[in-house]
């Protein structure tokens, strides 16, 4: 190397050593800066890190599902969209308006209002539309409009719309039960809400989430007793009957009288839970008739008052009781029945034909003490404590309460109030064996009964309300294949406002099958009928009739009335008329009632008809275990008329050997092999 | 002694020679020819110790490379199996929600009410009861009876 070219070196080496001296203060700048963002501030940026990227968000879990016992569900629900809008974020009001309103298929003009009212008050918020349809909230999201925000929520669905709405309820728009299994399991349904902690990129996308505080826990399902096959029957044929018969309301309820178990409780007027309530007739249309109304039941109360005497004094079916053809005076004041009939009858005959009259000769040998006693152990004026919200425990007035005359309304079913559901556990002791149920609505929960009358008594009732269906007032009851057995009652409605009785009706008919192994008890009541065609052997009965025969079907209860079955001979009377007399009933004692003054020995004002006006005739000769050859030997040596029902051997006889037989009656046999 | 004329004797000397004449550009006489050079005999001298000190440097650049690797990787996988995990979360609720409206449909289609006005369209009726038979349960869940039914002689 040359001297010159070293010279040249040494004299571009000051300008290299600057250069180098300023990289390095620029590296150290820069190494400070760093230190001083993530050492000095690292704490302030993680925490703004956090901000943006971390977010809590509310989960809330999804509504338990109601389900019928056959796992058909009732209610579900399904996260939808809501669509919100900062107002002060919108470009052009009008605009927005005319472009979400026919998307969303709401007003616009109403919409355009809304959002100009926001804006002049300075609201960042407005729900355009809660929980849309899933097709509008899409056209809505592919217009990518930066000021439509989506949030999403859970909606009610109700798949079989008003199929047992009154028993499912419905909800409100933040999701709470608003009635029925809805509102009474609201907390079971709806679950714990929880919080995640959501940690976003910068284009919000999710990389990291845990839980953040108590975890949620969704909604657990219910399934309930309710069969929806057997519900869509009892629906249908209330409403035909309510509509055909010009009535108000009506109620049905079948139920398992061994478990308590309801597997239909309808309820007319119906209601769809899916639409919201728009005018005062919806909202009155909600309430569960079978459940939350109560009504005098007339004529099918004589079936506890039966009972009692069967508990309580030694009356028989064969007893004979006085009717007085027709006519009596009670308390100074002459009680007509509601049809004509003899001087006397079987008590049998008078629960067969319903007698208003026998019944309250039966009540007044009851007495009041015990005839409150047994409508207590009944279950009336208590609330059955069924699932369900609202429920009434109807109005049964205690002993001290009562009028003179209450012993003669009471025992026809008149000056209490009971519900149909009431109705249907009172038949179900006859059914069950005397046990009375508690109603259950949830398929889980415990059979709970206890046992109010003895097992005799029971047979005895079950017997006598066979013998209503078969010859009495609830001949339209009658099944093809199957035994049944029930009682008619047709109860005059009472005007609260003018506190007398009108002449429309509460029409019901409670009863059970098959008779002698019961599966099912259905009641049926239709308030509002009229006229001859409104008792309730005209508007219950046949709804009971095609209720039980469906429900028995779709059970597959064998059936237990042989093929070869003779059918029941049709003697032409048409017994519908069971109008339960509310001549001597106080309708004024149906709101809160006053001290009764008098004397409270008033029960024992009631007129025995003495001995020497019973009945005289011939006594039915002994038919049990013969054949029919010998049967029709026997009848025509004694010139006693008998009616034959089956093959085989005489197993039942009514009336008992040695019973008198009234005039004009015949013997009826039960054959069987 | 050439005689040359003054144009044709070097800058240097043309400066000598006549003092009026215009200095030269800087490298004038300065000529550019190539020159053959063969160095392919000519070969670097091995030097042990820098070899091994360029290979000491690869080795530690790549060892701190992976050391950095190592330490960033895991964060890395995580980050992207959040991600999945969060979009497998998405896909779950997208699916469960199809299930429900799936469900739903299921159910309004399955409606008794709709399947009794199908069955009046296809005018079926309720059997009488004399005419349901009900079979007992058979072995292998067969429900009709294989042979013939018994018939009393």
């Amino acid at each position: 190397m040359g001297d010159e070219e070293i010279k040249a070196i040494e004299q571009s080496a000051p300008r290299v050593r600057w250069l180098a001296r300023i990289v390095l203060l620029w590296a150290t700048l820069i190494l400070f800066r760093l230190v001083q963002l993530q050492v000095v501030r690292h704490n302030d940026f993680r925490h703004l890190a956090q901000q943006q990227q971390e977010h809590i968000i509310e989960v809330r879990p999804p509504r338990g599902a109601i389900l019928d016992r056959n796992g058909q569900r009732l209610a579900m629900s399904l996260p939808v969209e809501s669509i919100y809008v900062n107002p002060l974020l919108i470009p052009n009001i009008d605009v927005a308006a005319d472009l979400m309103a026919p998307i969303l298929n709401l007003d616009r003009s109403r919409l355009d209002a809304d959002l100009h009212e926001c804006v002049q008050k300075h609201r960042g918020f407005l729900w355009i539309k809660r929980k849309a349809p899933e097709e509008e909230a899409d056209r809505l999201r592919n217009l990518h409009v930066d000021w439509i925000q989506f949030v999403t929520e859970s909606r009610r669905f109700y798949p079989y719309g008003t199929l047992a709405a009154h028993v499912v309820g419905s909800v409100d728009s933040d999701g709470k039960g608003l009635g029925g299994v809805e509102r009474k399991l609201n907390d079971v349904l709806g679950g714990k809400p929880g919080k995640l902690l959501v940690t976003e990129d910068v284009r919000q996308r999710g990389f990291e989430s845990e839980q953040y505080g108590a975890p949620a826990q969704p909604g657990h399902d219910v399934h309930l007793t309710i069969d929806a096959r057997i519900q869509y029957i009892a629906e249908e044929m209330l409403r035909d009957t309510v509509v055909a018969h010009h009535c108000h309301t009506g109620s049905a309820v079948v139920m398992d009288p061994r478990t308590g178990k309801i597997l239909a409780l309808a309820s007319y007027p119906p209601y769809d839970p899916n639409q919201p309530v728009r005018n005062e007739f919806e909202r009155k249309a909600r309430f569960n008739q079978a459940v939350s109304v109560p009504f005098e039941p007339g004529s099918v109360f004589k079936v506890v008052t039966l009972s009692a005497a069967l508990e309580t004094t030694n009356l028989r079916p064969e007893s004979i009781i006085p009717t007085g053809h027709g006519a009596m005076t009670f308390f100074g004041r002459v009680v007509h029945d509601s049809h004509n009939g003899p001087a006397a009858m079987s008590m049998e005959d008078v629960l067969v034909h319903s007698s208003n009259i026998g019944a309250i000769n039966i009540g007044i040998r009851v007495g009041k003490e015990h005839l409150y006693e047994y409508i207590h152990r009944f279950g009336f004026g208590q609330r059955t404590g069924i699932s369900l919200p609202g429920e009434s425990p109807g109005l049964v007035f205690k002993p001290e309460h009562w009028r003179p005359s209450s012993i003669a309304s009471v025992p026809m079913g008149h000056e209490l109030l009971v519900t149909t559901l009431q109705l249907a556990r009172a038949c179900a002791v006859i059914a069950n064996g005397g046990y009375l149920v508690k109603p259950q609505l949830l398929e889980d929960a415990p059979v709970q009964s206890k046992q109010i009358l003895r097992p005799q008594t029971v047979m005895t009732m079950r017997h006598m309300m066979e013998q209503v269906v078969l010859r009495g007032t609830g001949r339209n009851a009658r099944l093809i294949g199957y035994s049944a057995a029930g009682k008619t009652g047709t109860a005059q409605i009472v005007d609260l406002q003018t506190h007398h009785y009108t002449h429309f009706y509460n029409a019901s008919f409670m009863g059970f099958s098959p008779v002698a192994n019961p599966s099912l008890v259905v009641a049926v009541t239709a308030n509002g009928a009229a006229g001859t065609s409104g008792f309730g052997a005209e508007v219950s009965a046949p709804v009971f009739k095609e209720v039980m025969t469906a429900s028995l079907r779709f059970l597959e209860v064998p059936r237990d009335l042989p093929d070869d079955a003779l059918p029941v001979p049709d003697d032409g009377k048409n017994e519908t008329n069971d109008l339960a007399i509310a001549d001597l009933s106080d309708p004024t004692l149906l709101v809160p009632p006053e001290e009764a003054a008098g004397d409270s020995d008033g029960d024992q004002q009631g007129i025995f008809v003495p001995a020497a006006n019973q009945v005289s005739g011939p006594q039915a000769p002994n038919f049990i275990g013969m054949t029919a050859r010998a049967v029709a030997e026997l009848s025509a040596q004694t010139g006693i008329p008998v009616e034959s029902i089956g093959t085989g051997l005489v197993r039942q006889q009514y009336p008992l050997p040695g019973a008198v037989l009234p005039a004009g009656e015949r013997v009826r046999l039960r054959f069987a092999r | 002694m050439v005689s040359r004329s003054v144009a044709e004797a070097p800058a240097r000397l043309r400066e000598q020679m006549d003092e009026f004449l215009v200095r030269a550009v800087p490298n004038e006489d300065v000529f550019l020819f190539t020159k053959a050079i063969d160095n392919t005999l000519v070969v670097r001298e091995s030097d042990p110790a820098a070899r091994s000190a360029c290979w000491r440097m690869i080795a530690s650049s790549a060892a701190a490379v992976a050391v950095v690797v190592g330490l960033l990787a895991p964060s890395l996988y995580g980050l992207l199996a959040g991600y999945r995990l969060e979009a497998l979360k998405q896909e779950e609720q997208r699916l469960e929600t199809m299930r429900s409206a799936l469900e739903l449909q299921e159910a309004r289609l399955l409606s008794p009410a709709r399947l009794q006005a199908l069955a009046k369209m296809q005018r079926y009726v309720d059997p009488a009861p004399g005419s349901v038979v009900y079979l007992e349960g058979k072995p292998g869940h067969q429900v009709a009876r294989a042979g013939r039914p018994h018939v009393n002689p």
